[in-house]
Protein backbone atom coordinates (compact mmCIF):
# COMPACT_ATOMS: atom_id res chain seq x y z
CA UNK A 1 0.00 0.00 0.00
CA UNK A 2 2.60 2.55 0.91
CA UNK A 3 4.80 1.66 -1.87
CA UNK A 4 1.86 1.80 -4.31
CA UNK A 5 1.41 5.52 -2.84
CA UNK A 6 5.27 6.28 -2.94
CA UNK A 7 5.67 4.76 -6.22
CA UNK A 8 2.36 7.26 -7.46
CA UNK A 9 3.87 9.87 -5.70
CA UNK A 10 7.51 9.58 -7.30
CA UNK A 11 6.17 9.59 -10.92
CA UNK A 12 4.01 12.52 -9.85
CA UNK A 13 6.65 14.15 -8.38
CA UNK A 14 9.24 13.22 -11.54
CA UNK A 15 6.53 14.17 -14.06
CA UNK A 16 5.70 17.67 -12.83
CA UNK A 17 9.44 18.16 -12.44
CA UNK A 18 10.08 17.37 -15.96
CA UNK A 19 7.04 19.32 -16.90
CA UNK A 20 8.14 22.59 -15.34
CA UNK A 21 11.68 22.63 -16.71
CA UNK A 22 10.34 21.70 -20.06
CA UNK A 23 8.01 24.84 -19.76
CA UNK A 24 10.22 26.72 -18.20
CA UNK A 25 8.21 27.69 -15.19
CA UNK A 26 9.97 29.68 -12.76
CA UNK A 27 10.12 30.49 -8.78
CA UNK A 28 10.18 33.75 -9.61
CA UNK A 29 7.41 36.31 -9.56
CA UNK A 30 6.66 38.03 -12.89
CA UNK A 31 3.62 40.03 -13.49
CA UNK A 32 2.04 40.08 -16.96
CA UNK A 33 0.12 42.59 -18.57
CA UNK A 34 -1.52 42.02 -21.74
CA UNK A 35 -2.52 44.37 -24.55
CA UNK A 36 0.60 46.82 -24.19
CA UNK A 37 0.07 49.24 -26.62
CA UNK A 38 2.77 49.75 -29.86
CA UNK A 39 3.15 53.51 -28.77
CA UNK A 40 5.09 52.62 -25.91
CA UNK A 41 7.99 51.50 -28.23
CA UNK A 42 7.96 55.22 -29.65
CA UNK A 43 7.67 56.14 -26.07
CA UNK A 44 8.51 54.35 -23.37
CA UNK A 45 7.76 56.59 -20.74
CA UNK A 46 4.04 56.22 -21.58
CA UNK A 47 4.47 52.68 -19.47
CA UNK A 48 3.59 52.36 -16.18
CA UNK A 49 5.52 49.11 -14.56
CA UNK A 50 3.25 47.48 -11.93
CA UNK A 51 6.86 47.73 -10.00
CA UNK A 52 7.42 51.80 -10.17
CA UNK A 53 6.52 51.92 -6.47
CA UNK A 54 9.15 49.79 -5.28
CA UNK A 55 10.60 50.77 -1.71
CA UNK A 56 14.52 50.78 -2.35
CA UNK A 57 17.12 49.69 0.13
CA UNK A 58 19.53 52.28 1.10
CA UNK A 59 20.89 50.75 3.66
CA UNK A 60 24.79 48.93 4.02
CA UNK A 61 26.28 47.91 7.48
CA UNK B 1 3.43 -37.74 34.01
CA UNK B 2 2.28 -38.47 30.57
CA UNK B 3 2.70 -35.84 28.51
CA UNK B 4 1.69 -36.41 25.04
CA UNK B 5 -1.57 -35.93 23.69
CA UNK B 6 -4.86 -38.07 24.70
CA UNK B 7 -5.88 -40.78 22.13
CA UNK B 8 -9.21 -39.52 23.01
CA UNK B 9 -11.72 -37.57 21.13
CA UNK B 10 -13.75 -34.12 22.49
CA UNK B 11 -11.67 -32.44 25.95
CA UNK B 12 -12.72 -34.93 28.85
CA UNK B 13 -14.49 -32.95 31.69
CA UNK B 14 -13.82 -34.37 35.03
CA UNK B 15 -15.82 -32.53 37.94
CA UNK B 16 -13.77 -33.16 41.61
CA UNK B 17 -14.58 -31.14 45.31
CA UNK B 18 -12.25 -29.07 46.88
CA UNK B 19 -11.36 -31.04 50.16
CA UNK B 20 -10.52 -27.66 51.56
CA UNK B 21 -13.65 -25.85 50.84
CA UNK B 22 -15.84 -28.48 49.18
CA UNK B 23 -16.31 -26.28 45.79
CA UNK B 24 -16.82 -28.38 43.04
CA UNK B 25 -13.79 -28.66 40.67
CA UNK B 26 -13.56 -29.04 37.28
CA UNK B 27 -10.43 -30.67 35.56
CA UNK B 28 -10.60 -30.45 31.83
CA UNK B 29 -7.09 -31.97 30.71
CA UNK B 30 -8.11 -34.49 33.03
CA UNK B 31 -5.00 -37.07 33.27
CA UNK B 32 -3.17 -34.38 32.54
CA UNK B 33 -3.50 -31.64 35.04
CA UNK B 34 -0.77 -32.13 37.57
CA UNK B 35 -2.25 -29.00 40.00
CA UNK B 36 -5.57 -27.70 40.03
CA UNK B 37 -6.53 -24.75 41.83
CA UNK B 38 -9.99 -23.82 43.46
CA UNK B 39 -11.67 -20.94 42.51
CA UNK B 40 -12.83 -20.28 46.02
CA UNK B 41 -10.25 -20.92 48.69
CA UNK B 42 -7.49 -20.50 46.16
CA UNK B 43 -6.09 -23.63 47.58
CA UNK B 44 -3.65 -25.56 44.83
CA UNK B 45 -4.52 -29.26 44.76
CA UNK B 46 -2.34 -32.03 43.47
CA UNK B 47 -4.21 -33.53 40.37
CA UNK B 48 -2.45 -36.42 40.35
CA UNK B 49 -3.36 -37.54 44.01
CA UNK B 50 -6.76 -39.03 43.95
CA UNK B 51 -7.42 -36.98 47.92
CA UNK B 52 -6.24 -34.31 45.91
CA UNK B 53 -3.65 -33.36 48.65
CA UNK B 54 -3.64 -29.19 49.58
CA UNK B 55 -0.08 -27.97 48.10
CA UNK B 56 -0.27 -24.45 49.08
CA UNK B 57 -3.28 -22.04 49.73
CA UNK B 58 -2.51 -18.11 48.74
CA UNK B 59 -3.99 -15.28 49.32
CA UNK B 60 -5.92 -13.22 47.15
CA UNK B 61 -6.23 -9.29 46.29
CA UNK B 62 -9.59 -7.56 46.40
CA UNK B 63 -8.56 -5.67 43.40
CA UNK B 64 -7.43 -8.63 41.34
CA UNK B 65 -7.24 -8.04 37.87
CA UNK B 66 -10.22 -10.17 35.98
CA UNK B 67 -9.18 -12.32 33.34
CA UNK B 68 -9.26 -11.21 29.81
CA UNK B 69 -10.16 -15.06 28.32
CA UNK B 70 -12.30 -16.78 31.07
CA UNK B 71 -11.68 -20.04 31.86
CA UNK B 72 -13.51 -22.57 29.92
CA UNK B 73 -14.30 -21.33 26.61
CA UNK B 74 -12.87 -22.87 23.26
CA UNK B 75 -11.16 -21.51 20.44
CA UNK B 76 -9.64 -22.18 17.62
CA UNK B 77 -5.33 -21.38 17.32
CA UNK B 78 -3.82 -22.24 14.16
CA UNK B 79 -6.42 -24.58 13.27
CA UNK B 80 -6.97 -26.63 16.07
CA UNK B 81 -9.40 -26.16 19.12
CA UNK B 82 -8.35 -25.27 22.28
CA UNK B 83 -9.67 -24.73 25.66
CA UNK B 84 -8.14 -22.23 28.21
CA UNK B 85 -7.92 -24.27 31.23
CA UNK B 86 -5.07 -22.53 33.98
CA UNK B 87 -3.65 -18.64 34.04
CA UNK B 88 -1.19 -17.21 36.39
CA UNK B 89 0.09 -14.34 36.67
CA UNK B 90 4.01 -13.54 36.69
CA UNK B 91 5.67 -10.51 38.13
CA UNK B 92 9.18 -8.84 38.29
CA UNK B 93 10.01 -5.89 40.58
CA UNK B 94 11.97 -3.09 39.14
CA UNK B 95 13.43 -0.11 41.75
CA UNK B 96 10.35 -1.31 44.46
CA UNK B 97 7.71 -1.12 41.34
CA UNK B 98 5.93 -4.54 40.37
CA UNK B 99 4.95 -5.42 37.02
CA UNK B 100 3.08 -8.80 35.74
CA UNK B 101 1.80 -9.98 32.12
CA UNK B 102 -0.66 -12.87 32.57
CA UNK B 103 0.14 -16.12 30.94
CA UNK B 104 -3.44 -18.21 30.24
CA UNK B 105 -2.66 -22.08 29.72
CA UNK B 106 -4.47 -24.04 26.70
CA UNK B 107 -4.97 -27.74 26.07
CA UNK B 108 -6.06 -29.59 23.33
CA UNK B 109 -6.38 -33.63 23.90
CA UNK B 110 -4.44 -34.26 20.62
CA UNK B 111 -2.04 -31.28 19.80
CA UNK B 112 -1.54 -30.80 24.00
CA UNK B 113 -0.63 -27.61 25.42
CA UNK B 114 0.12 -24.26 24.48
CA UNK B 115 0.02 -20.93 26.04
CA UNK B 116 -0.96 -17.42 25.35
CA UNK B 117 0.98 -14.58 27.12
CA UNK B 118 -0.43 -10.77 27.69
CA UNK B 119 1.46 -7.96 28.30
CA UNK B 120 -0.12 -4.29 27.59
CA UNK B 121 -2.69 -5.36 25.15
CA UNK B 122 0.47 -7.56 23.50
CA UNK B 123 -0.13 -11.37 22.92
CA UNK B 124 2.17 -13.92 21.75
CA UNK B 125 0.91 -17.54 21.02
CA UNK B 126 3.55 -19.87 22.55
CA UNK B 127 4.81 -23.66 22.33
CA UNK B 128 7.50 -25.49 23.81
CA UNK B 129 10.50 -26.11 21.35
CA UNK B 130 10.77 -29.36 20.10
CA UNK B 131 14.72 -29.03 19.72
CA UNK B 132 17.14 -26.96 21.41
CA UNK B 133 18.78 -23.56 19.48
CA UNK B 134 22.10 -23.37 18.90
CA UNK B 135 23.42 -20.80 21.42
CA UNK B 136 27.19 -20.12 21.45
CA UNK B 137 28.94 -19.36 24.85
CA UNK B 138 28.72 -15.92 25.32
CA UNK B 139 27.59 -15.01 22.16
CA UNK B 140 24.27 -12.64 22.40
CA UNK B 141 22.55 -14.39 19.70
CA UNK B 142 21.16 -17.69 19.30
CA UNK B 143 20.10 -20.11 15.78
CA UNK B 144 17.22 -22.29 15.74
CA UNK B 145 16.25 -23.91 12.68
CA UNK B 146 18.51 -21.27 10.27
CA UNK B 147 16.87 -18.02 11.55
CA UNK B 148 19.03 -16.12 14.13
CA UNK B 149 17.97 -14.90 17.12
CA UNK B 150 19.24 -11.93 19.33
CA UNK B 151 19.15 -11.59 23.03
CA UNK B 152 16.51 -8.85 24.15
CA UNK B 153 16.12 -9.69 27.55
CA UNK B 154 17.11 -11.04 30.97
CA UNK B 155 15.29 -11.13 34.31
CA UNK B 156 13.96 -12.91 37.48
CA UNK B 157 10.08 -13.40 37.72
CA UNK B 158 7.77 -14.54 40.60
CA UNK B 159 4.65 -16.45 39.78
CA UNK B 160 1.94 -14.20 42.15
CA UNK B 161 -1.48 -15.82 40.80
CA UNK B 162 -2.97 -18.81 39.98
CA UNK B 163 -6.30 -19.90 38.52
CA UNK B 164 -7.17 -23.13 37.26
CA UNK B 165 -5.04 -26.74 36.27
CA UNK B 166 -1.70 -26.70 35.08
CA UNK B 167 0.67 -29.72 33.89
CA UNK B 168 2.98 -28.69 36.11
CA UNK B 169 3.80 -28.01 40.07
CA UNK B 170 2.58 -24.52 39.75
CA UNK B 171 3.37 -22.95 43.26
CA UNK B 172 2.67 -18.76 44.27
CA UNK B 173 5.77 -17.74 45.11
CA UNK B 174 7.97 -19.52 43.10
CA UNK B 175 10.50 -17.47 40.57
CA UNK B 176 12.92 -18.08 37.71
CA UNK B 177 15.21 -16.69 35.29
CA UNK B 178 14.46 -15.54 31.73
CA UNK B 179 16.12 -14.79 28.53
CA UNK B 180 14.19 -13.59 26.02
CA UNK B 181 16.00 -13.98 22.33
CA UNK B 182 14.04 -12.17 19.92
CA UNK B 183 13.55 -12.39 15.80
CA UNK B 184 10.41 -10.60 15.04
CA UNK B 185 7.60 -11.30 14.76
CA UNK B 186 8.47 -14.75 16.60
CA UNK B 187 10.77 -14.67 20.27
CA UNK B 188 12.67 -18.03 21.88
CA UNK B 189 12.82 -18.27 26.13
CA UNK B 190 14.60 -20.05 27.96
CA UNK B 191 13.48 -20.17 32.21
CA UNK B 192 16.13 -21.55 34.44
CA UNK B 193 14.91 -22.99 37.30
CA UNK B 194 17.62 -24.73 39.32
CA UNK B 195 19.60 -27.07 37.05
CA UNK B 196 16.87 -26.91 33.92
CA UNK B 197 16.35 -24.88 31.37
CA UNK B 198 13.32 -24.63 29.20
CA UNK B 199 13.36 -23.52 25.39
CA UNK B 200 9.49 -22.13 24.07
CA UNK B 201 8.66 -20.39 21.04
CA UNK B 202 6.45 -17.54 20.95
CA UNK B 203 4.53 -15.45 18.00
CA UNK B 204 3.32 -12.22 18.24
CA UNK B 205 -0.32 -11.68 18.72
CA UNK B 206 -2.29 -9.00 18.06
CA UNK B 207 -5.31 -8.41 20.40
CA UNK B 208 -7.92 -9.03 17.25
CA UNK B 209 -6.08 -11.82 16.74
CA UNK B 210 -7.06 -13.22 20.15
CA UNK B 211 -10.58 -11.73 20.17
CA UNK B 212 -11.28 -13.43 16.75
CA UNK B 213 -9.54 -16.88 18.28
CA UNK B 214 -11.97 -17.34 21.04
CA UNK B 215 -15.26 -14.99 19.96
CA UNK B 216 -14.41 -12.91 22.64
CA UNK B 217 -17.26 -9.57 22.62
CA UNK B 218 -16.34 -6.48 23.21
CA UNK B 219 -13.14 -5.34 21.76
CA UNK B 220 -9.32 -5.86 23.45
CA UNK B 221 -7.25 -4.20 25.57
CA UNK B 222 -5.17 -1.41 23.08
CA UNK B 223 -1.91 -2.39 22.67
CA UNK B 224 0.67 0.25 24.51
CA UNK B 225 3.81 0.69 23.16
CA UNK B 226 6.25 -1.98 21.05
CA UNK B 227 6.57 -4.95 21.94
CA UNK B 228 10.16 -6.92 21.82
CA UNK B 229 8.39 -9.07 19.38
CA UNK B 230 5.91 -7.04 17.46
CA UNK B 231 6.30 -6.88 14.05
CA UNK B 232 7.50 -3.04 12.36
CA UNK B 233 4.61 -3.08 9.90
CA UNK B 234 7.11 -1.43 7.44
CA UNK B 235 9.64 -3.97 8.05
CA UNK B 236 8.23 -5.90 4.66
CA UNK B 237 7.69 -2.80 2.85
CA UNK B 238 11.43 -0.60 3.66
CA UNK B 239 13.23 -2.72 1.41
CA UNK B 240 11.65 -2.06 -1.29
CA UNK B 241 10.53 1.74 -0.64
CA UNK B 242 14.41 2.77 -0.32
CA UNK B 243 15.00 0.84 -3.48
CA UNK B 244 12.16 2.52 -5.03
CA UNK B 245 13.41 6.04 -4.07
CA UNK B 246 16.98 4.77 -5.05
CA UNK B 247 15.52 4.36 -8.57
CA UNK B 248 13.42 7.74 -8.74
CA UNK B 249 16.91 9.42 -7.82
CA UNK B 250 18.60 7.59 -10.70
CA UNK B 251 15.78 9.11 -12.75
CA UNK B 252 16.15 12.20 -11.61
CA UNK B 253 20.12 12.22 -12.03
CA UNK B 254 19.33 11.35 -15.58
CA UNK B 255 16.83 14.20 -16.36
CA UNK B 256 19.07 16.44 -14.60
CA UNK B 257 21.54 15.38 -17.31
CA UNK B 258 18.98 15.11 -20.10
CA UNK B 259 17.65 18.58 -19.57
CA UNK B 260 21.17 19.92 -19.31
CA UNK B 261 22.32 18.46 -22.18
CA UNK B 262 19.38 19.04 -24.57
CA UNK B 263 18.38 22.79 -23.70
CA UNK B 264 19.44 25.83 -25.80
CA UNK B 265 21.15 27.60 -23.08
CA UNK B 266 21.13 30.15 -26.12
CA UNK B 267 22.44 33.88 -25.55
CA UNK B 268 19.81 35.98 -27.22
CA UNK B 269 20.90 39.62 -26.06
CA UNK B 270 23.64 41.21 -24.46
CA UNK B 271 24.14 45.09 -24.28
CA UNK B 272 25.51 47.47 -22.03
CA UNK B 273 24.40 51.27 -20.85
CA UNK B 274 25.08 54.07 -18.60
CA UNK B 275 22.53 55.85 -16.34
CA UNK B 276 23.37 59.21 -15.28
CA UNK B 277 21.89 59.88 -12.22
CA UNK B 278 22.72 63.69 -11.92
CA UNK B 279 20.34 64.19 -14.85
CA UNK B 280 16.95 65.17 -13.71
CA UNK B 281 15.00 63.28 -17.07
CA UNK B 282 12.70 60.45 -18.65
CA UNK B 283 15.25 57.43 -17.95
CA UNK B 284 13.25 54.71 -19.53
CA UNK B 285 14.33 52.99 -23.05
CA UNK B 286 13.30 50.49 -25.27
CA UNK B 287 15.82 47.95 -26.70
CA UNK B 288 16.18 46.29 -29.94
CA UNK B 289 13.69 43.70 -31.40
CA UNK B 290 15.73 40.06 -30.72
CA UNK B 291 13.71 36.93 -31.77
CA UNK B 292 13.20 33.68 -29.03
CA UNK B 293 12.82 30.52 -30.87
CA UNK B 294 12.26 27.24 -30.08
CA UNK B 295 9.06 26.05 -27.56
CA UNK B 296 8.08 27.71 -25.06
CA UNK B 297 10.69 27.97 -22.42
CA UNK B 298 12.18 29.92 -19.37
CA UNK B 299 14.28 33.20 -20.45
CA UNK B 300 16.60 34.02 -17.75
CA UNK B 301 17.97 38.04 -17.24
CA UNK B 302 20.99 38.59 -16.05
CA UNK B 303 21.75 42.31 -14.77
CA UNK B 304 25.25 43.66 -14.12
CA UNK B 305 25.78 46.85 -12.53
CA UNK B 306 29.12 48.85 -11.47
CA UNK B 307 27.62 50.00 -8.02
CA UNK B 308 30.06 50.87 -5.19
CA UNK B 309 27.99 51.20 -1.69
CA UNK B 310 25.01 52.53 -4.34
CA UNK B 311 22.37 50.68 -5.78
CA UNK B 312 20.26 50.48 -8.96
CA UNK B 313 16.46 49.69 -9.37
CA UNK B 314 15.30 48.69 -12.94
CA UNK B 315 12.00 48.35 -13.72
CA UNK B 316 11.19 45.38 -16.60
CA UNK B 317 8.92 44.46 -19.09
CA UNK B 318 9.53 41.75 -21.91
CA UNK B 319 7.13 43.18 -24.10
CA UNK B 320 5.96 40.64 -27.35
CA UNK B 321 6.03 43.37 -30.30
CA UNK B 322 3.65 41.51 -32.27
CA UNK B 323 1.19 40.64 -29.44
CA UNK B 324 1.65 43.70 -26.87
CA UNK B 325 2.03 40.53 -24.23
CA UNK B 326 4.12 41.84 -21.68
CA UNK B 327 6.49 40.29 -18.57
CA UNK B 328 6.56 42.91 -16.21
CA UNK B 329 9.35 43.16 -13.14
CA UNK B 330 11.79 45.02 -11.29
CA UNK B 331 15.32 43.84 -9.93
CA UNK B 332 17.43 46.14 -7.67
CA UNK B 333 21.88 45.73 -7.80
CA UNK B 334 22.79 47.19 -4.98
CA UNK B 335 26.32 46.63 -3.37
CA UNK B 336 27.73 48.15 -0.31
CA UNK B 337 31.27 47.44 1.61
CA UNK B 338 33.33 48.87 4.40
CA UNK B 339 35.86 48.38 7.18
CA UNK B 340 34.84 48.97 10.77
CA UNK B 341 36.00 47.76 14.10
CA UNK B 342 35.27 44.23 12.97
CA UNK B 343 37.11 44.12 9.92
CA UNK B 344 35.53 44.74 6.37
CA UNK B 345 32.44 44.01 5.16
CA UNK B 346 30.30 43.89 2.68
CA UNK B 347 27.02 42.91 1.63
CA UNK B 348 24.68 42.82 -1.89
CA UNK B 349 26.21 41.75 -5.34
CA UNK B 350 26.88 43.72 -8.23
CA UNK B 351 25.42 40.79 -10.42
CA UNK B 352 21.20 39.74 -10.30
CA UNK B 353 19.72 37.15 -12.19
CA UNK B 354 16.15 36.22 -12.90
CA UNK B 355 13.75 33.23 -14.57
CA UNK B 356 10.97 34.93 -16.59
CA UNK B 357 8.58 31.83 -17.19
CA UNK B 358 7.12 30.57 -20.00
CA UNK B 359 7.90 32.72 -22.61
CA UNK B 360 6.59 31.73 -26.20
CA UNK B 361 8.52 32.28 -28.79
CA UNK B 362 7.70 35.42 -30.74
CA UNK B 363 10.02 38.94 -31.36
CA UNK B 364 10.23 40.76 -28.18
CA UNK B 365 12.01 43.91 -26.81
CA UNK B 366 12.60 45.15 -23.26
CA UNK B 367 11.86 48.09 -21.90
CA UNK B 368 13.66 49.60 -19.05
CA UNK B 369 13.52 52.17 -16.49
CA UNK B 370 16.24 52.55 -14.24
CA UNK B 371 15.83 54.14 -11.17
CA UNK B 372 18.66 55.39 -7.90
CA UNK B 373 19.46 58.21 -5.56
CA UNK B 374 20.05 61.09 -7.80
CA UNK B 375 23.27 63.01 -8.04
CA UNK B 376 25.42 59.56 -8.00
CA UNK B 377 26.91 59.70 -10.72
CA UNK B 378 26.97 57.62 -13.65
CA UNK B 379 26.18 53.95 -13.11
CA UNK B 380 27.18 51.71 -15.87
CA UNK B 381 25.38 48.57 -16.03
CA UNK B 382 24.75 45.82 -18.60
CA UNK B 383 21.44 43.14 -19.22
CA UNK B 384 22.27 39.93 -20.74
CA UNK B 385 19.53 37.27 -21.93
CA UNK B 386 19.51 33.65 -22.34
CA UNK B 387 16.88 31.54 -23.91
CA UNK B 388 15.35 28.18 -22.41
CA UNK B 389 18.11 27.89 -19.62
CA UNK B 390 18.08 24.94 -17.27
CA UNK B 391 16.99 25.88 -13.74
CA UNK B 392 18.37 23.62 -11.02
CA UNK B 393 15.99 25.27 -8.05
CA UNK B 394 13.44 21.87 -9.80
CA UNK B 395 15.85 19.82 -9.57
CA UNK B 396 16.58 20.47 -5.72
CA UNK B 397 12.87 20.56 -5.08
CA UNK B 398 12.70 17.39 -6.82
CA UNK B 399 15.59 15.96 -4.36
CA UNK B 400 13.62 17.23 -1.49
CA UNK B 401 10.12 15.93 -2.17
CA UNK B 402 11.59 12.45 -3.24
CA UNK B 403 13.75 12.18 0.10
CA UNK B 404 11.48 13.67 2.58
CA UNK B 405 8.55 10.72 2.39
CA UNK B 406 11.60 8.43 1.76
CA UNK B 407 13.68 9.82 5.18
CA UNK B 408 10.07 9.92 7.10
CA UNK B 409 9.39 6.24 6.21
CA UNK B 410 13.00 5.19 6.88
CA UNK B 411 12.77 7.59 10.26
CA UNK B 412 9.23 5.96 10.98
CA UNK B 413 10.76 2.56 10.89
CA UNK B 414 13.84 3.75 12.88
CA UNK B 415 11.89 4.92 15.74
CA UNK B 416 10.16 1.85 15.74
CA UNK B 417 12.71 -0.24 16.28
CA UNK B 418 14.48 2.48 18.80
CA UNK B 419 11.43 1.48 20.78
CA UNK B 420 11.66 -1.93 20.65
CA UNK B 421 15.30 -1.66 21.93
CA UNK B 422 14.34 0.67 24.37
CA UNK B 423 12.91 -1.57 26.45
CA UNK B 424 15.98 -3.77 26.32
CA UNK B 425 19.07 -4.73 28.65
CA UNK B 426 20.91 -4.84 25.73
CA UNK B 427 20.50 -1.74 23.56
CA UNK B 428 19.75 -3.25 19.85
CA UNK B 429 23.27 -3.01 18.31
CA UNK B 430 25.81 -3.39 20.57
CA UNK B 431 24.35 -5.99 22.87
CA UNK B 432 25.57 -4.09 25.60
CA UNK B 433 24.06 -4.08 28.85
CA UNK B 434 22.17 -1.05 30.42
CA UNK B 435 20.11 -1.48 33.30
CA UNK B 436 20.34 1.91 34.40
CA UNK B 437 17.50 2.43 31.68
CA UNK B 438 15.43 -0.15 31.87
CA UNK B 439 11.77 0.33 33.12
CA UNK B 440 9.30 -2.38 34.15
CA UNK B 441 8.44 -2.84 30.40
CA UNK B 442 11.60 -3.93 29.93
CA UNK B 443 11.65 -6.61 32.09
CA UNK B 444 8.20 -7.84 30.99
CA UNK B 445 8.76 -7.65 27.73
CA UNK B 446 11.99 -9.77 28.73
CA UNK B 447 10.14 -12.56 30.11
CA UNK B 448 6.53 -12.26 29.18
CA UNK B 449 7.78 -14.66 26.26
CA UNK B 450 6.72 -16.87 28.76
CA UNK B 451 8.90 -20.07 28.95
CA UNK B 452 8.49 -20.34 32.17
CA UNK B 453 5.01 -21.29 31.90
CA UNK B 454 6.27 -24.49 30.60
CA UNK B 455 9.29 -24.85 32.84
CA UNK B 456 7.77 -26.97 35.36
CA UNK B 457 5.82 -28.97 32.87
CA UNK B 458 9.09 -30.19 30.51
CA UNK B 459 10.51 -31.11 34.66
CA UNK B 460 7.86 -33.42 35.46
CA UNK B 461 8.17 -34.90 31.81
CA UNK B 462 11.67 -35.69 32.19
CA UNK B 463 11.05 -36.84 35.56
CA UNK B 464 8.29 -39.50 34.55
CA UNK B 465 11.01 -40.58 31.84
Amino acid sequence: MIRSLFLIYGIAVLSVLSLAEYRGWSLNRVSEVPNVPKSVRDNPGSYRSVYGYYHHYTGGK
Amino acid sequence: MNSGPTPAGAPQVKSLNCPNCGATLTVRSFSHAVTVVCDSCHSILDAQDPKLKILQTFQVATDEDPLRIPLGIRGTIRGAQYDVIGFQRRTIHVDGTPYSWHEYVLFNPFKGFRYLTEYNGHWNDVSVLRALPVCSPGSSTLNYLGETYRIFQTADAETTFVLGEFPWQVRVGESAQFSDYISPPRVISSETTGKEITWSMGEYMTGGDVWKAFKLPGSPPAAIGVYENQPSPLRAEIKSLLQLAGIFLAILVVLLIGFYATAQDEQIFDQSYTFNTNVKSESSFVTDVFELKGRTSDVELTTTAQVENNWIYLNYALINEETGHAYDFGREVSYYHGYDSDGSWSEGSRRDTVVVPSVPAGHYYLRVEPESDYYRGTIYYSITLRRDVPQLSFFGLGLLALLIPAGLITWRFMNFEHLRWAESDYGGESGGSDDDDDDGGGKIAAVAGAAGTVAGFVADVLEDE
